[in-house]
């Protein structure tokens, strides 16, 4: 059964209906990121892709609202025409699905707490995330933060949400906080740095006075799959560096980080256009898209990346990027049975951080963990706190953590 | 006065014992403070409107300590207050007759300071310019700069997920907060977060932020550092209107620049200020800004063209710009003072911290001026531009019968007038005790018993600063049991998995 | 604040003053962030918030002094850091002074402590007893071990070198060089001359040679501050009383020859002497000359830089570590002005990270507070040492004992420094110090003529 409603009200009916009749609830909304977590034990699903619509913009406030079911596209045209975006810059995950799904929408990228390479620089999703409506597994309507971005009253049930993957409430509406866009983005270029040099670089652009606001590592072999000449020509890995504001301003960071490298690494600066691919193509891992295996994402300690690398490629073969200089790993792993599952999380445990399985060998989604499980206190406190917002486990069951 | 739970008699009776059981759990004796003549000096902190002697004081040197002490006060249903520096305005750390405060005051090392990855590790007594101190020397910060930055505690800023003048453009305690280790109200010890971005499961880092000391005491800090920008600079500007003020802040976050600070003082405000800094504050405007911009010289100087041009088309009385270092802390002096500065005016001020959409600030400052002339007292206003976070001081005397009660009553009403034209409660303060009774201006009763299931889950007695956040009601919400769902067939659904 | 007090009680001229104080307080708090002991304890009790709450308590109840408030206000330094960062302007030496003589009149002390109080105000005021209470020290250094507690701490502090008493502190009048610019009397003080009689001596060089003539007064000594911060109100007042009688006398008003002003080379002294005026207010006969001493004191780093400093005569650049003294920056707020006379004459200042907080010594603290006193001069000596500086120049004989028993920097007073670099004899501790590389001078030079 798939439910497509078109109110607040209704989804509120909806669950209650649902909760009433212990069916649980897959829920959804443009369906492009169906496979991200783990498969979820539903024999209806709601989705909100019919729930659409800004229902407030202030530029000059900065703050958007919109209806959860909105694509993506829509907010991003929208705030385009005044000049602003979306600073988190989200992942389009139809590029690791195969175009799977309709549109991703506003409602799915908050759930998912799903932030790009400016994460480094401007915050995740949730850190933009103000205010929301949303029907929790009671089947109520609750709402939590606001319009505005200096708010404590009460609890932060945003930051709750974003990230949930659905599983305490259906999300209704979102109030996000928005950026000027900048008026120039320029990319510097690193040739020829391996990986522990490529994350120095990155560190040392990222602790510089000048507001970086993307770092990300290609090795060779990834370098020449974003269709960008200048990196497709050198043959080498390459260390990328975005810098963005006003066009003087740029410029001069752009020199001056540029200069501090001294010899070390051949260096280029890529126009505004081919940044963006780059950096288009980074967030949504184009590089390792078509890649077989399984595809990991992994959070770690910034440093560590290259160690968690090194750590691995002893079990395994493995294609990487490094994102957010160097915390943010994504691996291509020529899996085992358990899809590397072991190997990585191996890997990742003495640098700190956590590993999900984004696209397993075989497609997905997963029947193993998705997500690191938790130690014992932390699964308890998840499991208390699903219970307050959804005592009987009617919203998305399973798809974080078996039981929540 | 403010009302609060009953104390528990069952447990005053038992004071001595608990008093001595605590030692016994503490290294330093003197660290468990009962005589009634040292634990008067924790009975109120920044809000010293409400005041209510604890049962005990106790002051832990180590996690371990405030474990056990939390582990104690679990087994024997006693109520706990966490404490920072006392710096709450909102009555945050207001201890309850049958509680035992727990102060963090002596955790205050400095653990691990990680430049590579831009981190720093501290436990929770250090003070937020204690973070900055410790890594200024390789030209990096902390970036929420609370007014009160030079003694409020990590612990509290976390608690009260603090803000600050700079946080229009990095943000608040919650955006810069990468991990913590969070004393549970059982004594359980967890580590939340870390060195790495978005810890995995759910936001629990973002939900204790805030959460008052409702969830746990956080004992230890990771947090994001910045490297300094180049160099900063703040301009005053001055106006002959609250209308012009505000329309000046609107064309400049609509030209697309995001200032580092962008503050809004009053007349009144600016007097009180200028009688303890002496910046030169122009005395005859009627409200002010402090712009600042960072970057470069020359990228510092292209901005605050901008911004001077944008404010030549608002017809300002005064645009100054900083020229030198000295001067731009001179000018942050006076802002960062304000609250305290107030003292040299009025003997008390009741300071009200809603958030309102900018765009309705000339509306908001107007009603304001009519509840000031209504109610009699003077009102300063210091105003987060940017942000929208309005501190409006009411200035009254409390030897004077009555004035505090009236003081309260027109706060409120400020308060119900944020609320009302799209804002909120609070900004940055907190609910606290002070806005407690406010809270279903803000949310419904089913917006409230959500938050209250989340605190039942952490803290199911309730026990942790309890009469706090929300509204005094006799039992917290019912806590629904799981029923049995109806699964489907195929698949492995392990739903009721044991934990 | 709101406070509790009934109209009989702001009948006493004090406590209205102390009720006045206590209602500009707001409990911000911001006072605890520099305070040395909430530093170093973490007990709000022991912060300058935490103790202006005990004193309200105690005076608004009409109570004599508990034990619990008597240990916490025992352990403040009065170093008024707190009043430097207080942004409502509450007044907290006038209150702890005040607590301090409540504590005096209404606290029975246990004997050793009340024993060893009542010794300390009677040798450190007295330089001819407190010269005979250091040599028996310095003969009890071998045996110091055995003592107990404080007294082993007491003996530690006498010096290894007790120099005799100098020519300079009898009364007299030393003429200036050439022309006179200034007429000044000297506080010649009472525990500086004799455990330093080269500061006196220093000072009045500088001063003569810069066209100053300096009398110092018959019947001038103790400024009474050693007392007042005890809470013993009657020998502080007698002392002061004595300043002022000897300094009147100098002045045209009184049938003197007039002066410019009096001269503190002691900024603890300095503090007590501008606060005469407060002190001495309830005494209508004494009022107007207290308040007319106040008015014209000058720490000698004032009064120089009021005057201009003649260029150096030796070589200088060498790195000096400057540790303000709390009554300097603090009690009198002179901030700047012995920076910019040491870098006036080629010395590379450098202020010292922490530089706000006190040394430990506060008078008698070291003596009375010593694990406190010992912790605070252990954190400045480190952080002076990272400064790694060829000296140190300071203000306060007090701070000069107490850094000097815990670093082997030698250390100068900013008077002596003056004196040594415009034409004066080297300072005797820098007799092991080489002359300075040759490094460029700080640029900021402007103050030499």
């Amino acid at each position: 059964m798939h439910t497509l409603p078109t109110s607040e009200t209704q989804i509120a009916d909806t669950v209650l209906a649902a909760r009433a009749e212990r069916t649980p609830l897959e829920i959804s909304g443009g369906g492009t990121k169906r496979r991200l977590g783990r498969r979820v034990q539903a024999a209806a699903t709601l989705s909100t892709d019919a729930l659409r619509g800004i229902t407030l913009y202030r530029p000059t406030e900065l703050v958007i609202s919109a209806n959860s079911g909105t694509p993506l596209s829509e907010i991003t045209q929208t705030l385009g025409e005044q000049g602003q975006e979306l600073a988190f810059e989200p992942i389009d995950h139809r590029t690791v699905y195969g175009g799977e799904g309709a549109e991703p929408t506003i409602g799915g990228v908050i759930a998912c707490n799903l932030s790009g390479p400016r994460r480094v620089n401007a915050g995740a999703a949730r850190d933009h995330l103000l205010g929301v409506r949303a029907v929790n597994g009671r089947g109520e309507v609750i709402k939590n933060g606001g319009r505005v971005v200096k708010n404590v009253t009460g609890y932060d049930l945003c930051k709750l949400f974003a990230g949930s993957f659905g599983t305490l409430g259906i999300l209704t509406e979102v109030t996000l906080k928005v950026r000027p866009k900048a008026e120039r983005a320029a990319t510097l270029v690193l040739f020829g740095l391996d990986e522990v040099a490529g994350q120095a670089a990155m560190a040392e652009a990222l602790g510089s006075p000048f507001d970086v606001t993307g770092a990300a590592y290609l090795p060779a072999t990834q370098a020449s799959t974003l269709g960008v000449s200048a990196l497709a020509d050198a043959g080498t890995s390459a260390t990328v560096i975005r810098l963005e504001g006003f066009a003087d301003s740029v410029a001069y960071r752009t020199d001056a980080l540029r200069g501090s490298y001294g010899p070390r690494a051949a260096t280029t600066v890529l126009d505004d256009a081919d940044g963006a691919a780059v950096w288009a193509g980074i967030r949504d891992v184009r590089p390792l898209a078509a890649s077989s295996g399984s595809l990991w994402r992994v959070s770690t300690t910034p440093s560590e990346g290259p160690a968690v690398l090194a750590r691995l490629r002893e079990r395994s073969p493995v294609d990487a990027v490094l994102d957010w200089g160097g915390g943010l790993v994504w691996l291509a792993v020529e899996a085992g049975d358990d899809d590397g599952a072991a190997a990585v999380r191996d890997a990742v445990r003495p640098s700190g951080g956590h590993a999900t399985l984004v696209r397993p060998a075989g497609g997905g989604p997963g029947e193993g963990e998705v997500f690191d499980p938790p130690p014992p206190v932390l699964a308890m406190l998840g499991d208390r706190i699903k219970r307050s917002f959804d005592p009987d486990r009617i919203l998305n069951p399973g798809r974080m953590y078996a039981g929540v | 006065m403010i009302e609060l739970p009953p104390p528990r008699e069952d447990v005053l009776a038992r004071r001595a014992q608990i008093a001595a059981d605590l030692r016994g759990l503490i290294d330093k004796p003197e660290a468990v403070i009962d005589a009634a003549d040292e634990m008067r000096a924790y009975e109120t902190d920044g809000l010293t409107a409400y005041r209510q002697m604890p049962m005990l004081v106790v002051l832990p040197g180590s996690t371990e300590e405030v474990s056990r002490v939390m582990a104690y006060c679990h087994d024997n249903g006693i109520r706990v207050v966490a404490r920072g520096a006392g710096t709450s305005l909102a009555g945050g750390a207001l201890p309850l007759a049958d509680s035992v405060v727990i102060g963090v005051s002596r955790l205050s090392r400095v653990l691990d300071i990680d430049f590579a990855n831009r981190t720093a590790t501290v436990q929770a007594g250090v003070t937020n310019m204690g973070i900055t101190r410790a890594v200024e020397h390789e030209q990096y910060f902390y970036a929420p700069d609370p007014s009160s930055q030079i003694v409020c505690t990590i612990a509290g800023n976390i608690a009260m997920n603090s803000g600050g003048a700079h946080c229009l453009k990095y943000g608040v305690t919650t955006n810069n907060l990468m991990g913590v280790t969070l004393v549970l109200p059982d004594g359980q010890v967890v580590e939340l977060g870390g060195k790495h971005l978005d810890a995995a499961g759910y936001d629990l880092l973002g939900l204790i932020t805030g959460s008052e000391g409702g969830l746990g005491i956080v004992t230890e800090a990771t947090v994001r550092i910045l490297r300094s920008a180049e160099g900063a600079r703040p301009a005053l500007i001055s106006f002959d209107s609250n209308e012009a003020a505000g329309a000046c802040v609107d064309a400049i976050i609509g030209s697309g620049i995001i200032p580092v600070a962008l503050e809004f003082m009053d007349k009144p405000a600016i007097h009180a200020t200028e009688a303890f800094a002496k910046a030169g504050y122009p005395l005859d405007a009627e409200a002010m800004l402090i712009v600042e911009v960072e970057g470069s010289e020359a990228e510092i100087a292209a901005l605050l063209d901008r911004i001077v041009a944008i404010a030549q088309a608002h017809d300002p009385r005064t645009i100054r710009v900083s020229q030198s270092d000295a001067e731009s802390a001179l000018i942050w002096k006076g802002r960062k003072a304000a609250f305290g500065a107030v003292g040299q005016i009025m003997p008390d001020y009741y300071c009200m911290d809603g958030t309102i959409p900018t765009g309705t600030l000339p509306e908001v400052l107007g009603r304001i001026g009519a509840l000031s002339a209504a109610y009699g007292f003077q009102v300063a206003n210091i105003f987060h531009a940017g942000d929208g976070n309005l501190h409006p001081l009411i200035l009254y005397d409390a030897n004077k019968p009555g004035e505090l009660a009236r003081a309260e009553e027109m706060g409120a009403e400020i308060l119900k007038l944020c609320v009302d034209v799209g804002g909120c409660l609070t900004g940055e303060h907190g609910v606290g005790v002070e806005k407690r009774d406010l809270m279903p201006v803000q949310f419904n009763p089913t917006d409230l018993d959500q938050q209250r299931r989340l605190k039942s889950a952490f803290d199911p007695q309730w026990l942790l600063n309890p009469a706090k956040v929300f509204p005094l009601t006799d039992t917290p919400p019912a806590w629904d049991d799981p029923a049995p769902l109806n699964l489907p067939t195929h698949g492995g659904v392990d739903a009721h998995a044991s934990h | 604040m709101q406070t509790n007090f009934t109209l009989a009680q702001l009948a006493d001229q004090a406590m209205a003053e102390s009720e006045k104080i206590l209602r500009t307080c707001v409990h911000c708090g911001f006072c605890l962030a520099t305070c040395p002991t909430y530093q170093i304890l973490g007990d709000e009790l022991d912060s300058p918030r935490g103790r202006i709450y005990q004193i309200k308590e105690m005076f608004e109840n009409d109570r004599p002094a508990p034990e619990t408030v008597v240990k916490h206000i025992d352990r403040c330094l009065s170093c008024l850091s707190c009043m430097t960062t207080c942004p409502s302007g509450v007044n907290y030496m006038h209150l702890v002074d005040h607590a301090r003589v409540h504590i005096e009149e209404t606290h029975q002390r246990a004997l050793p402590d009340r024993i060893l109080r009542e010794l300390l105000a009677r040798l450190i005021p007295n330089p001819r007893l407190f010269r005979l209470a250091l040599l028996g020290a310095w003969l009890a250094r071998p045996i110091a071990r055995y003592l107990p507690g404080r007294l082993k701490g007491m003996v530690a502090m006498a010096p290894a070198r007790l120099p005799g008493p100098s020519p300079i502190d009898r009364p007299q009048v030393i003429p200036a060089e050439g022309p006179r610019r200034r007429r000044v009397t000297l506080l010649n003080g009472c525990a500086q001359q004799v455990l330093d009689p080269g500061i006196n001596e220093a000072t009045v060089r500088l001063l003569t040679r810069h066209g100053v003539e300096v009398v110092v007064a018959r019947g001038n000594g103790c400024c009474g501050a050693v007392t007042h911060h005890m809470g013993k109100e009657e020998p502080a007042h007698r002392a002061a009383k004595a300043n002022i009688a000897a300094w009147s006398a100098e002045m045209v008003e009184h049938g003197g020859e007039g002066l410019d002003a009096i001269i503190i080379n002691t900024s603890g002294c300095g503090t007590t002497v501008k606060d005469y005026g407060f002190m001495l207010r309830g005494e209508p006969e004494w009022a107007d000359r207290a308040a007319k001493v106040s008015a014209i004191t000058r720490d000698i780093s004032e009064f120089m830089v009021e005057l201009g400093l003649n260029p150096p005569v030796i070589a200088t650049g060498q790195t000096v570590a400057y540790h303000s003294a709390c009554s300097m920056q603090h009690g009198q707020q002179i901030r700047t002005e012995p920076k910019r006379l040491l870098q006036a004459v080629g010395f590379q200042v450098r202020y010292v990270p922490e530089g706000h907080l006190c040394c430990g010594s506060a008078g008698t603290y070291n003596l009375l507070q010593p694990e406190l006193a010992t912790e605070l001069r252990d954190r400045k000596v480190g952080n002076i040492e990272k400064l790694k500086p060829d000296l140190i120049a300071t203000g306060n004989i007090g701070c000069m004992t107490q850094i000097g028993s815990g670093t082997g920097i030698p250390i100068v007073h900013t008077a002596a420094l003056l004196d040594w670099a415009t034409g004066g004899p080297k300072p005797e501790a820098l007799r092991d110090l080489s002359d300075p590389a040759q490094s460029g001078a700080d640029p900021d030079r402007s103050m030499a003529a």
